[in-house]
C-alpha cells in the first residue's frame, strides 16, 4: 500500500504525458495547499465526512473483482477495480477502453476542494467511453466500479464523449464489500456534442464502511441532452457533487434521484445546473428517505445566465424522515439573470403522511403494510423516471429491502 | 341479533370543538338508512370517528356486527366489517388501484382480489385501474374507485359519505344502482347525502336528520321529501330549535 503523499503521486502518474501529466501536477499542487473541507464552507455545510487520509493508501495493484451482478444485455462494458481498469470490451459501435491507454484524458479542470485535487493528483486510470457520430447504441454500457482492497484509496475517472447525434446510456454500478474501509474519489466527465443524448445511471451500492466523494461534470452542446439517474443506497459517507453546463442552444438536462439512508449513513448531493444558452431546459427530481441515525443533504442550484432566455427549469426534492434520529436537509436555490424564463422548485422534508396511512388502514391494511405501500409509492414517482426501464424492479427491491431493514 | 351498526351515546370532540353530541343510531342488517344534514353538522366527523381517524376524542358505544370498535386500530375496524366511502378520498401518489387491491388481497385473503376483478369489469374502472389512487381522478372515477374497494372487501356495514357529490346525473344513478345491487341480509348501509335525487334509485328503510351533531329526527323517506320543501330552517322551527346566527363554519372559527 502506498501512502497518500508526493512520492506516490509521482509514482502513479509517472506514465502520464501531455495534458494528463499537467492535470496530475496541478492536482498535486492544489492537494498540498488546500485544507480538508469542513462544515464551515457553504459547499460542505451539514456534513461531517470524517475522512482521515492517513488511514488509506493506494494499492500497488488492483484486487480481484467480484463477479458482475447486474443483468445484461450490455452493448459494451468495463470493470474498474481499486481505480484500475482491468477489463474493457467494445461493442455496438461504442468504444470502451482503459483511460490509461488513451490520449484523451480530458481537459484540465478548475479544482474546488481537496478531494477534487486528490483525484487529479492520484488518478492514473479509468474508463473512456467514446460514441461515434450518429451512433445509436441500443443496449446500455456497463461500468462495474469496485473497491475491493481494505483501507484502499482510489481515484477512477470515467469519461464519456458522445459525438454529434449519437445516443448512449451508461450504467455505473458502484460497490465494495460491507465492513471494509475504503475511500473512493471518482470523477465523471461527460461531453455531449450537438444533438447527442447521454444518460448516465449510477447505482451506488458502496459498502457500509466506504466513503465516496464523487465529482460529476457534464457539458451539453446544441440540442444535446445529458441525464443522470442515481440510486443512492450504500456508503458510510457518499457525496455526489454535480455540475452541468448547458452551453448549447436547446440543450437539456434530466436529473433523477432516489436515495435511502439508514444506520449512520450520510448521503450528500450538491447539484448545480447552469443554463448558459437559449431555449435550454432542465428537470431535477429527487426523492429520498432517511432512517436510523442517517442524514441526507440536497443542495440544488439552478443558475440561468443572461444568455439563458426561453429557459425552463424545475427542481423537486422530497424527503421522508422515518425516524427521530434521522434528518434531511433540502436547500433548493434559483439564480436567474435572464428575464424570459420559466422556473419552479419544490422541496419538502417530513414524516409519512397520516392521512394516507389512515386511508390505507381503512382498507384493511395494518399499519406496517400501509406504511410500506406509502413508501413504495413515494419512490415510485422517481423510479418511473429512470431511463433504463429494466432496472426499475431491481432498484425498487433494493430500496424496499432497506425499508424492510429499518422496520424489522 | 346484533345490528350492522349500533351507536349509543356517542360524543366526538376535536380539540375545543364538541362536534357530535350524545348520538344514537342503529342500522339493522339488511337495511339501508339515509342521513341528511346541513354543511358542518358533523356527518363526516361521525364517519371518521367510527372508522378511527386519529385526533378525535371519542366516548360512548359503537359496535359493528356486535363488535365494539372504539379503541380498535383502523384496520381492525375494517376487519370487523366497517367500510367508509370517503367524501374526500385521500390521494396516494405512486400507488395504483391495482397495487392497492393486491395489497388488500394479500392482507385479507384472495377472495378480495377475485371480487375486485369481477367488480372492476362491471363498474368500468379501466381508465384509472393503473393510475395512482385518487390522484387526478374525476369525481365519478373517485366514486367508482371507492365502490370497487368497498365491493372487494365485502363489508358488513358500509357508510357512504356524500354518495352523490361531484357526480353527474348518470353517474349518480350508476353509483346508486351499485349500492342497491350490493344490498343483502348480511349488510347494513348508511348513505349520507344532501339531495333527494339519489333516493330515487334506492329502497330506503329510514331517514335521519342531523343538526349540530345530533340526530334530531328520524322517519321514513317522506321525511326526506319534507326536508326538500321546508329546508333545515323549517325543520328547526317545527322542532322548536333555535336558529344558528350564521354559517356554522363561521361561528366555529
Ligand atoms: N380537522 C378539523 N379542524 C377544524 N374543524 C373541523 C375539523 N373537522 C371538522 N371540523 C368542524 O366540525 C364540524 C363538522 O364538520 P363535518 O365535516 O363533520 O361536517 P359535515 O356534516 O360532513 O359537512 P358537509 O356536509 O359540508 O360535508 C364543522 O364545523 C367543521 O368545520
Ligand atoms: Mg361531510
Amino acid at each position: 500500500m502506498l501512502p497518500i503523499d508526493q512520492t506516490t503521486h509521482e509514482r502513479v502518474t509517472a506514465a502520464l504525458s501531455g495534458r494528463a501529466a499537467e492535470r496530475a501536477r496541478a492536482g498535486w499542487v492544489a492537494f498540498r495547499e488546500l485544507e480538508m473541507p469542513s462544515e464551515r464552507l457553504e459547499q460542505w455545510r451539514y456534513v461531517h465526512p470524517g475522512i482521515d487520509l492517513g488511514a488509506f493508501g493506494l494499492p500497488d495493484r488492483a484486487g480481484r473483482p467480484h463477479p458482475a451482478v447486474l443483468g445484461g444485455p450490455w452493448s459494451a462494458s468495463a470493470v474498474n477495480v481499486d481505480g484500475r481498469t482491468v477489463a474493457a470490451q467494445d461493442g455496438d459501435g461504442v468504444e470502451v477502453a482503459a483511460l490509461a491507454t488513451q490520449s484523451d484524458q480530458g481537459p484540465t479542470v478548475a479544482i474546488a476542494d481537496r478531494f477534487e485535487a486528490m483525484h487529479e493528483a492520484f488518478s492514473s486510470d479509468g474508463v473512456l467511453v467514446t460514441v461515434p457520430r450518429g451512433a445509436a447504441v441500443a443496449d446500455p454500457v456497463l461500468i462495474d466500479l469496485q473497491a475491493v482492497t481494505p483501507d484502499s484509496a482510489s481515484a477512477p475517472r470515467i469519461r464519456i464523449v458522445a459525438a454529434a447525434s449519437s445516443q448512449v446510456a451508461v450504467v455505473v454500478h458502484e460497490r465494495s464489500p460491507d465492513g471494509m474501509p475504503a475511500l473512493v474519489v471518482p470523477r465523471f466527465e461527460i461531453e455531449v456534442d450537438n444533438g447527442a443524448r447521454v444518460h448516465l445511471i449510477v447505482i451506488q451500492q458502496w459498502g457500509d464502511e466506504t466513503a465516496a466523494v464523487a465529482r460529476h461534470h457534464y457539458v451539453a452542446g446544441r440540442d444535446a441532452t445529458v441525464g443522470l439517474a442515481e440510486a443512492g443506497l450504500g456508503g458510510r459517507f457518499s457525496r455526489l457533487h454535480l455540475s452541468v453546463d448547458l452551453i448549447g442552444d436547446g440543450s437539456s438536462a434530466d436529473i433523477v434521484g432516489a436515495y435511502f439512508g439508514d444506520h449512520s449513513q450520510t448521503l450528500d448531493y450538491r447539484y448545480f445546473l447552469r443554463h448558459a444558452a437559449r431555449g435550454t431546459t432542465s428537470e431535477m427530481f429527487l426523492k429520498g428517505a432517511v432512517a436510523g441515525q442517517s442524514r441526507s443533504v440536497f443542495s440544488g442550484l439552478i443558475r440561468i445566465e443572461r444568455e439563458g432566455q426561453k429557459t425552463s427549469a424545475h427542481q423537486t426534492n422530497r424527503n421522508l424522515v422515518l425516524s427521530d434520529g434521522a434528518d434531511a436537509h433540502s436547500v433548493p436555490n434559483l439564480e436567474i439573470l435572464a428575464d424570459d424564463v420559466r422556473c419552479g422548485h419544490g422541496s419538502a422534508v417530513g414524516p409519512l403522511d397520516e392521512e394516507q396511512r389512515y386511508y390505507l388502514m381503512s382498507r384493511g391494511l395494518d399499519r406496517m403494510r400501509a406504511d410500506r405501500l406509502q413508501v413504495k409509492g413515494f419512490f415510485e414517482e422517481a423510479l418511473v423516471r429512470f431511463p433504463v426501464l429494466r432496472f426499475e424492479p431491481v432498484l425498487r427491491a433494493a430500496l424496499m429491502a432497506k425499508y424492510a431493514g429499518v422496520t424489522a | 341479533m346484533s345490528a350492522a351498526l349500533r351507536v349509543a351515546g356517542l360524543d366526538v370532540r376535536l380539540g375545543e370543538l364538541h362536534i357530535i353530541r350524545n348520538l344514537d343510531l342503529e342500522v339493522p342488517f339488511g337495511e339501508l338508512h339515509v342521513m341528511m344534514g346541513p354543511n358542518g353538522s358533523g356527518k363526516s366527523t361521525l364517519c371518521h370517528a367510527l372508522m378511527g381517524r386519529p385526533g378525535y376524542l371519542v366516548s360512548g358505544v359503537a359496535e359493528v356486527g356486535g363488535v365494539d370498535v372504539l379503541g380498535l386500530e383502523v384496520d381492525r375496524r375494517a376487519a370487523a366489517g366497517l367500510f367508509e366511502v370517503f367524501q374526500y378520498p385521500v390521494e396516494i401518489p405512486g400507488v395504483t388501484l391495482r397495487d392497492l387491491i393486491a395489497e388488500m388481497a394479500e392482507a385479507g385473503g384472495e377472495a378480495i382480489g377475485h371480487r375486485a376483478v369481477e367488480v372492476a369489469a362491471r363498474l368500468d374502472t379501466s381508465s384509472f385501474w393503473d393510475r395512482p389512487v385518487n390522484v387526478g381522478l374525476s369525481g365519478g372515477e373517485k366514486k367508482r374507485s371507492e365502490m370497487t374497494q368497498l365491493l372487494a372487501l365485502a363489508p358488513r356495514m358500509a357508510i357512504l359519505d356524500e354518495l352523490d357529490s361531484g357526480l353527474d346525473v348518470d353517474a349518480v344513478r350508476e353509483v346508486a344502482e351499485a349500492v342497491q345491487h350490493m344490498r343483502g341480509p348480511d349488510l347494513g348501509v348508511l348513505v349520507i347525502t344532501h339531495y333527494t335525487r339519489v333516493l330515487r334509485y334506492l329502497e330506503v328503510d329510514r331517514v335521519h336528520v342531523m343538526l349540530d351533531g345530533r340526530i334530531v329526527q328520524s322517519g321514513d323517506r317522506s321525511l326526506a321529501d319534507r326536508l326538500d320543501t321546508e329546508g333545515y330552517d323549517g325543520l328547526r322551527t317545527s322542532l322548536g330549535m333555535s336558529h344558528p346566527e350564521g354559517d356554522s363554519f363561521l361561528t366555529g372559527l
